[in-house]
């Protein structure tokens, strides 16, 4: 893996990299960008929300300051404190990560909406583009899935060091800030990186072949990364993220018929390729025609009304995760999907008008639930020891 | 409830005979609070830049924490008041830094990530002394104070620590005779088969034993099993075994009849006795109390909040305050001491056991049997909020051990 322009790089691995492996991988904590947005999507996310239950700004800042210290230290592979204390007082690090290699692993903090309202001095440092989320045609919401004051995404390619880090994070934060819900992701959806294959999601398709890719870097200057034209000066390096809880109704889609279920998407199961084309990565071609003058990818199909083709050429970063919670114990049926993480200049401009176009025609619909959902401000990166997450945003 | 199959930490977790560690105080050392403010720790703010400037007053120790360690801007200063004000340049695996003399912590500071500073202030007579910041390469480095004893002589913090103890061994006597006393019309009420008394009085008898389980709970060996006895829960014990509180709980709740519970209640009344003559002479250790508290805490977060405890009553948020109430009692037993050791961990303690106290208190409910609200009612949000707010409880106070054992 290279580095490439963008404000992170890969550390190089640890000398003493028996394995060799790709799990030893590692990537520099500090930076100008987080890291977990433009490295590419590792195969495990732990994701949780939290809130704020301290109304003192210091602890919050206390907070996220050693939140910053233990992620510097968790990135290279190291406790975020000491195993070894004295006999009579706890472990500083909960322990369960101590000999694995980082995996990838990447830490990012985001800022909710909430957290700028009157607690901590934060109102007129709240960013336009951290509007809350309008009501979405076919919300189905469940409060205590949704929102928070914080969130932190945890993406490695072993999900224990993935786990280990919302852990310590909750640990440290005891008295200042409550986990409001969490999340596990077993397996990437995205593909963020031209050096990946593009996986598929928990109905069997290849999904975000077109997904905006890290290597393109005028595409996340202008889609991703917040510039200039933030009315938030913090703000700026950073990006905005979006997540839903998106439930798959599988048992009704494993029972749909193959057209149909590539009509819905708008590509072949098996290829990945769009209707009109045979390989994955032939140009979809929402013009296209059959010999009786149908259209090829259908109308309603979720390519066509996802592409930036149907929203004057805005894109997201996607960077989701298939979850799965066990089954639901209302009707026994699995409860597993998407948990949809999309990073973003300005969710108003981006995930949100992409969202009530699908919302309202997508053909997955009759197969997909939105029941949680998020928007986050993440800021900049970490420049250095020294800094942490939002530093700027306080002074 | 007793804990299977791991025994719930607690007074157990230390040996009762084990001499009280370091007891005496070299006549060299005395330590007093800065005069002043109340509390003579600052919090912790945000650096203004990242390394502290150095200080031209010869009354502050400028520590700089890096990853290599925590040296004093000079190796010497002269006895007396001193404030050390301490920033952490770039130590992402450092968070607090204590002053020892010998293993004893005198005096410290928490919550120092890097990019953060805060200060501490101790009066320190002649001496050597360490700066001890874990976790860095270098964590241990020498401060020498030259000059006189500092003239006032406070009560040593070992003194205050070893009064706490007997203060809370007064509180555990205390709480077994007024569980005695409680429990007397429970067993009056069933030998009446007064079901609407035994009822009432069983909630008046239940929040003494829970205060002070983990001294009864050390009680578990050989015949004297006396925490199962009084307290075990019906899938804790073999059915033919079961006795105790519980066992007449079910009978007043469930079955909701005194039928057959007479020998149980005289039974539990022999045990209460017993256990007071096994506890009356009993002595402990701060860090006892303080494992103790954690303890009771894990108690509440365990068993109360999922109202497994008082499965027939429901009346366990009674018992879950009183899990909280004896753990905050075994924490004040220590906090003189304590404060001089960490105010601050001293008063982020008891900030947050206030705030689980008025938590508790919302639930309160006088014409409801035990005082409180019955498990039944309390909502999910309820319950969550509850937890939480002792989980910010349990993490500083299970710091506290390891501050007290050496003092």
């Amino acid at each position: 893996m290279v580095a490439g322009g963008a404000g992170y790089g890969i550390a190089a691995a640890t000398e003493d990299d028996h394995s060799g492996s790709a799990a030893a991988e590692q990537w520099a904590f500090y930076g100008s960008h987080q890291a977990g947005i433009a490295t590419p999507a590792q195969d495990k996310l732990a994701f949780a929300a939290f809130d704020v239950t301290s109304s003192a700004v210091d602890d919050l800042q206390a907070m996220l300051g050693a939140w910053a210290a233990a992620a510097s230290r968790m990135t290279a592979g190291l406790p975020v404190g000491s195993v070894e204390t004295l006999p009579q007082s706890p472990p500083v690090d909960t322990g369960e990560a101590l000999g694995l290699p980082p995996a990838s692993l990447t830490i990012t903090v985001g800022f909710g909406p909430t957290l700028f309202d009157d607690r901590f001095g934060l109102e007129s440092r709240r960013p336009a583009a951290l509007a809350d989320l309008p009501a979405l045609p076919g919300d189905a919401l469940d409060p205590t899935r949704s929102g928070g004051d914080l969130c932190v995404q945890a993406c490695s390619n072993d999900p224990q060091v993935a786990f280990h880090v919302i852990r310590n994070f909750a640990r440290i934060g005891r008295g200042t800030a409550v986990m409001r819900w969490s999340q596990l992701g077993f397996g990437r959806t995205s593909t963020t990186s031209t050096t990946q294959a593009t996986p598929r999601n928990l109905m069997g398709f290849k999904d975000g072949t077109n997904n905006i890719k890290s290597e393109d870097s005028a595409a996340m200057d202008r889609f991703v990364w917040v510039g200039d034209e933030t009315d938030q000066p913090w703000m700026r390096g950073g990006s905005y993220l979006v997540s839903r809880r998106i439930r798959m109704l599988i048992e009704s889609w494993d029972a749909d018929y193959l057209a149909d279920q590539q009509n819905v998407f708008g590509r072949a199961k098996d290829t990945g390729a769009p209707l009109n084309g045979t390989q994955e990565f032939d140009k979809v071609n929402l013009t296209a025609k059959t010999a009786s003058g149908e259209l090829v990818i259908p109308a309603e199909a979720h390519i066509r009304l996802a592409s930036p083709d149907s929203h004057g050429g805005q894109k997201i970063l996607r960077r989701g995760y298939s979850y799965t919670d066990g089954n639901d114990p209302t009707t026994g049926q699995l409860d597993a999907g998407l948990f949809f993480i999309a990073f973003q200049k300005d969710p108003r401009k981006q995930f949100v008008p992409i969202q009530q176009l699908l919302g309202r025609r997508d053909a997955l619909n009759e197969y997909i639930k939105h029941v949680g959902s998020g928007v986050f401000a993440v800021p900049p990166g970490v420049s250095a020891v020294g800094d942490w997450f939002g530093k700027s945003l306080f002074r | 409830m007793p804990a299977r199959p791991r025994r719930t930490r607690g007074w157990v977790g230390l040996s009762r005979t084990r001499a009280a560690a370091a007891t005496s105080v070299t006549g060299a050392l005395t330590l007093v609070a800065v005069a002043g403010c109340g509390s003579s720790s600052s919090g912790t703010t945000p650096a203004a830049s990242t390394g502290a400037s150095a200080s031209s007053d010869s009354r502050t120790v400028d520590v700089v924490i890096t990853s290599d360690g925590c040296a004093p801007a000079q190796t010497s200063y002269t006895s007396g008041p001193l404030t050390f004000k301490v920033s952490n340049k770039d130590a992402t695996g450092v968070s607090e830094i204590e002053l020892l003399s010998g293993e004893r912590i005198l005096g410290e500071k928490e919550n120092l990530a890097p990019g953060f500073s805060g200060s501490f202030a101790l009066a320190l007579s002649a001496g050597d002394y360490t700066l001890y910041c874990p976790g860095a390469s270098t964590e241990k480095t020498g401060l020498k104070v030259t000059g006189g004893t500092v003239t006032k002589a406070p009560t040593t913090t070992s003194a205050l620590l070893a009064q706490g103890t007997k203060d809370y061994a007064q509180y555990v006597n205390t709480q077994v005779a007024l569980m005695i006393e409680n429990t007397q019309p429970l067993v009056d009420a069933i030998q009446k088969n007064d079901l609407t008394a035994a009822q009432a009085a069983y909630g008046k008898a239940r929040p003494y034993y829970e205060r002070i389980e983990p001294v009864a709970e050390s009680f578990t060996s050989g015949k004297d099993n006396l925490d199962s006895d009084i307290d075990a829960r019906a899938d804790d014990v073999p059915a033919a075994e079961w006795t105790g509180y519980h066992r007449i709980e079910k009978g007043l709740f469930q079955d909701k009849s005194t039928a057959g519970l007479q020998a149980y209640a005289t039974g539990l009344l022999a045990n209460l006795k017993k256990l007071q003559s096994l506890t009356k002479d009993l002595t402990y250790q701060p860090a006892e109390l303080a494992n103790g508290a954690v303890g009771l805490l894990d108690e509440a977060s365990k068993t109360k909040i999922t109202g497994e405890e008082e499965r027939y009553s429901h009346i366990d948020v009674l018992d879950l305050q009183a899990n909280v109430e004896g753990s905050e009692q075994a924490f004040a037993a220590l906090k003189p001491g304590l404060t001089n050791i960490d105010p601050t961990l001293t008063d982020t303690i008891a900030t947050r056991f206030a705030a689980v106290d008025t938590l508790l208190d919302k639930y309160r409910s006088a014409a409801a049997i035990g005082g409180f609200e019955l498990f039944t009612s309390l909502s999910k949000a309820d319950t969550t909020a509850i937890a939480q707010a002792i989980q910010a409880v349990s993490e500083p106070l299970s710091q506290v051990a390891g501050k007290v054992v050496n003092s």
